[in-house]
Order: structure tokens, then sequence, then C-alpha cells
């Protein structure tokens, strides 16, 4: 279950950081710093997903639907209204990340299952599951770094999916190794899919959206455009995107 | 280093020590275990927020778990590594085990205060990246303004006060009072080692805790 109310979210954006304190401290002794500007990602959103839904979430690029999964997620605060969230999340954003690359992949399982708030015996349990699944055997002494991009992929989706999380946040990931890989992947996430597991998706690819989602979400500037079944909003949604491309072309 | 040390002042300053060259090299061991200790922990806590930016963009953590975490690490090697060399020397010297127990209290002490500088500059390294430079400095100073290699008599009466508001004085010289002197230790200076130290962790936690909404912007 996920309640969001009235969130709003002001950032402060990349190209704004000065990240220096020698240019910092130059600039107020010439009387010309101001203070960083912000920009609000995200618009008086309200929301309510209920236990067991899939929604799908869709939109330009910066449209704020990553931001969106990481105020869900809790990893940022929205500056105005709240977000209520039950059950253990498991988020997947960037595939990849948070592996540290010195240590034993046996070792990166289970302190990422440390963070994802399994306790840390029971990882030591699923330790080899999750190798067999990701097809790891071979590989479970090897330092993370050691392993190609498409392992890595694999080792974090093997992890996120078995630890069984009440919330899945799941952040264009589903292109993950191989067509075989891929096909496991499905399965898996269709096996999920039966449980009374939620899931959040973010994803450009339309079919699968459709296929997979009862709601969409349609974001557009950090505003909900549109919420409905797949099918409209998903049709409404490519319907102005060929309108701005139209409208470009002329 | 302590040897080092010895053999360059350990005639000069031996004087002030009893005459006595061992007690000059034990009394440089000290404060070097003390400004090391300082010195790694935070500045391996300075780069440890940003360092794990991905992380915390992926998952919700609680940001201070970095920093602590490396202050504790640092600990853990303390205390497994140079701590039972020190409480030897200590019973070694001043011949007392109440001596030996409480040479820890200004360790104990020394925790704090990295603890609070740890979180200060690695919530401030978020923001100013060449932070690193200056915080070299910084710990250059605070090394050469404590009296590790000369003792603290030397320096001018005049000046003398102003060492006091380094706070790894304060824990160096409560550490020697405890090992060299065979009464017990000096309650006052161990009581001000921790309201000091106190008050660094609570700085350092105000500032944290004022900056920690804007962290993940700059992720």
């Amino acid at each position: 279950m996920i309640t969001l109310n009235q969130v709003s979210l002001w950032r402060r954006t990349q190209e704004e950081l000065t990240y220096d304190l020698k240019k910092t401290i130059l600039s107020l002794l010439e009387g010309r710093y101001h203070r960083p500007v912000k920009h609000r990602i995200l618009n008086d959103i309200n929301l309510s997903i209920l236990t067991g839904e899939k929604i799908g979430i869709i939109g330009a690029n910066g449209s704020g639907k990553s931001t969106l999964l990481k105020v869900i997620v809790g990893i940022l605060e929205p500056t105005l209204g709240s977000v209520k969230t039950h059950g253990r999340i498991a988020p997947l954003i960037e595939l990849g990340a948070g592996f540290v690359g010195d240590l034993s992949v046996v070792n990166n399982i289970l302190t990422y299952g440390v963070f994802l708030g399994v306790p840390l015996s029971t990882m030591r349990q699923r330790v080899s599951a999750i190798l067999e699944f990701a097809e790891l055997e071979a590989y479970a002494k090897t330092p993370v770094k050691a392993l190609s991009s498409g392992m890595t992929a694999r080792l974090g989706f093997a992890i996120a999916t078995d630890v069984q999380p009440d919330i899945l946040i799941l952040d264009e990931v589903l292109s993950v190794g191989d067509e075989r890989f891929k096909a496991k992947c499905q399965q898996r996430m269709q096996k999920l899919w039966q449980t009374q597991t939620t899931v959040v998706v973010v994803s450009h690819q339309m079919e699968f959206i459709q296929a997979a989602c009862d709601r969409v979400i349609w974001l557009h500037q950090g505003q909900i455009q549109q919420v409905g079944p797949a099918q409209s909003v998903i049709e409404a949604y490519l319907a102005t995107a060929r309108e701005q491309q139209r409208y470009a072309l002329n | 280093m302590t040897g080092i040390y010895t053999a360059l002042f350990g005639a000069e300053f031996a004087s002030y020590y009893n005459d006595s060259l061992l007690s000059y090299a034990m009394a440089a061991f000290l404060g070097l275990i003390v400004i090391h200790f300082f010195s790694a922990s935070t500045t391996q806590a300075l780069t440890s927020i940003v360092s794990n930016g991905t992380l915390l963009n992926k998952i919700k953590l609680p940001l201070s778990i970095f920093p602590v975490g490396i202050v504790t690490a640092n600990t853990v090697q303390f205390t497994t590594g140079v701590l039972p060399l020190v409480l030897f020397l200590t019973l070694l010297k001043s011949g007392s085990w109440v001596n030996m127990c409480m040479v820890i209290l200004p360790f104990i002490a020394l925790i704090i205060i990295c603890l609070g500088i740890a979180l200060i500059v690695s919530g401030l390294y978020v923001f100013f990246r060449d932070l690193q430079y200056f915080y070299e400095l910084i710990t250059f100073s605070l090394w050469i303004s404590s009296p590790v290699f000369y003792p603290p008599d030397i320096v001018p009466e005049a000046i003398q006060p102003f060492l006091k508001f380094n706070p790894l004085f304060i824990i160096i010289d409560s550490i020697r009072q405890i090992v060299f002197s065979s009464h017990v230790p000096y309650w006052s200076v161990v009581f001000s080692s921790f309201s000091t130290a106190l008050l660094i962790l609570a700085i350092g936690l105000a500032c944290f805790h004022c900056w920690k909404t804007q962290y993940m912007d700059l992720l």
C-alpha cells in the first residue's frame, strides 16, 4: 500500500552545483554569491496504490518518473505533502549500482540483502539460490568488479527479486542480460505478478506496460497528466507524442 | 616514526621527561597514536558519504551510517592493534592497575571527538568537493600544534592558552598524565576532555542534521 498526498518536490538541479569551497568563498567575497536556485520536479501528486496492484509510470524523459520512484522508496523526502508506505520495499533503480567492486560476489549478496532490510542469517541461507538464478555459481569468490556488466545486472535482478519484497520498484531494468536470461527473468516476473506483491514500474516499452500493468500513470513535467487503465492512457500518451512530432516536423 | 623523533629530538627534550630517553620515546609514541587515529578516521570519513552516493540514490539508508561506520572500523583496528601495547606500557610505567584501566577513558573521548568531526567533514564534503585539500592542511596544523614530539612546556607562556583550544591537546595531555604519574589520574583533565568531546559530537550531530535534507540533491 502506497499513499502519496499532495506531494511536491523542489530540487537543486545538477548544473547549479558548484562543489567548490574556493569558488564559493571567492564569490562570497566579491558579493556575487546567490542562493542555489531550486526547481520544482514534482508538482502536487496525489496517488494511492493498493496492495497487489501493478502500476506503470510513463512519460517523456525528465518528466520526473525516476524522481517519483525515489520519493516512494523514501530516498528523497518531499518538500510538501506526505508519503506513506506499508511493507518492505525492494528498489531496483539503476541496476548494478550499490555493489562494492572489491568484495566477492557472495559478500555483495549479503551486504545488498542487509541493505534491503533482510537479516544476515536469512541472507546466508539464500545465497546459493541467488547464485543459481544469476548463473554465477562459478564466480562466487570473484570480486564484483571482475564481472561483466551483464553479469552484474543479472546479480542485481536475482537479489532484488529473491528477497520477496512487499513492494517492488523497477526502473527500466527488464532489458537485462542475453535473450535466454531475459526469458528467465520474465518467468520470475510473472510469478511475482501473481503474488500479492505491489509493483511500480517505469518503462518506455509500451507493449510491456500494456501487458503487465493494471493501471498506468502518465507524468508530464512533474504533474500527473492522466491515470487510468493501461490501454487508454498509453493511447493518449502516444497520440500526444505523435502530435508533437508532427508539429516539430512542420 | 617514534624512532625518528627520538633520534632527532630525544637528546634535546629528554630533560623534560626526567632525563630519560625512553620516557621521551613513550611520550612521542602516545602522541603519535592519538594524532594518527584522528587523522586516519576523519580523512577516511570525509569522502564516505559522497563515495557511496550511488548506493544512497538506490536504497534508503540512514546517511550517518557511513562516517560512523568508518570511525567504528578504525576503533576496532585500534583496540586489536595498539591498545594492548598502550595498556602494557601504562602498567609498566605507572605500576598501577587503576591507571591501566583509566587510560582507556581519554581514548574513548578521542573516539567521540572523531565521531563529531567525521560527521561534520563528511557532510561538508557533499557541498565542497575540494575540501580534501583544505582538510589536509587543517589536520597538519592540528598535528603541529599538538605536543606530539615536543613537550608542551617549551611553548611560550603567552601562546599556551591557545593550545587548549586544540581538542587533541587535552587528550594527549591526559593520556600522558595517566601513563606517567603513579598516583590516581587527574579527574579534572579527564572531565574536561570528555566535556570537549561531547561538545564536538553535539555540534557534529547538529550540523549533520541541519544539512541532511540537502545532501540527496547533490549526490
